[in-house]
């Protein structure tokens, strides 16, 4: 792996958890651990299907308290990488209840946000704890030639800021 | 989870086209390392000034380069606010998985303290 944090099209993160890498990895593919962390503050996980498998899908509902009551949000997604205690990559994006996809428009956010996201779950032991390496992807819409475009972007942004304090 | 973030989507495109060019590209790169007159962006190009003129208005119109209003030849400087706006979509995520993190840490030191590994499969 070498992407490298700053990046335009993905957010890396790295953390250090006292507990064996076992346990991290069913805080990810164990639907009743996974509820009890990944929800905002004052939300709530009521449905986590998790077919961990590849090519299996996945299809979580956010419940997000409201001053007009609950707002429920679906996410639908399909798991790509699955090596036991090691790494989980998976895809995510908004859905409906019955997994179909929405896209970004439908849920009033800007064109060029991505539809879909891909997390990445890196897993080490080091000791009797664990090391996690998240990276979350968004997946360019559009030609392969998007793919380089973004490259060649990128250089020139991290060109630009190594030069300018913006 | 997602969250809607109010970025000006014209403005955005606007952007995205300025940048959608090799030589527009090498202008702004060129300005980084300082402001410049049109004549001296125009020497590294095989290009009319009229041409280089073109290529500076499409970046002063994406807000990519202001322009001295006074000066005699009104040299370019980079504006750089633009590009740290087309940044903003991953680090929205940032904070949302660092508390994330934070209550899975909470969750396994709970989990751990009750002498339970969340042994279950």
């Amino acid at each position: 792996m070498t992407e490298t944090n700053g990046s335009r099209d993905s957010v890396v993160i790295e953390r250090s958890f006292d507990a064996p890498v076992k346990l991290i990895w069913q805080m990810w593919t164990v639907p009743e651990h996974f509820a009890a962390w990944y929800g905002p503050n004052g939300a709530t996980i009521p449905v986590a299907k998790m077919d961990v498998r590849v090519g299996g899908s996945r299809l979580v509902r956010m419940d997000v308290q409201a001053p007009g009551g609950a707002i429920s949000m679906w996410f639908t997604g399909e798991y790509l990488e699955v090596v036991e205690n090691e790494r989980l990559v998976f895809t995510e994006s908004i859905a409906d209840e019955n997994g179909n996809v929405l896209s970004p428009s439908e849920m009033g956010m800007p064109e060029g946000h991505p539809t879909t996201t891909e997390v990445r779950v890196q897993l080490e032991a080091v000791g009797g704890r664990t090391r996690m390496i998240l990276t979350h992807v968004g997946i360019p819409e559009g030609s392969p030639g998007a793919v380089g475009w973004t490259m060649a972007f990128g250089k020139l942004t991290t060109y630009v800021a190594s030069h300018v304090k913006w | 989870m997602t969250v809607p973030v109010a970025i000006n989507e014209d403005k955005l495109s606007e952007t995205f086209a300025a940048l959608a060019n090799g030589t527009r590209r090498a202008i702004l790169a060129r300005l980084a390392a300082g402001a410049a007159t049109v004549n001296e962006l125009a020497e590294p190009f095989d290009m009319t000034l009229p041409a280089i003129s073109k290529h500076i208005k499409v970046l002063e119109r994406a807000g990519l380069i202001v322009r001295a209003q006074h000066a005699q030849y009104r040299p370019c400087a980079l504006n750089a606010a633009p590009l740290a706006e087309l940044s903003s979509w991953a680090e929205q995520y940032r904070p949302i998985w660092e508390s994330r993190f934070d209550r899975m840490d909470d969750y396994l030191h709970e989990l751990q303290h009750r002498g339970r590994t969340g042994e279950r499969r």
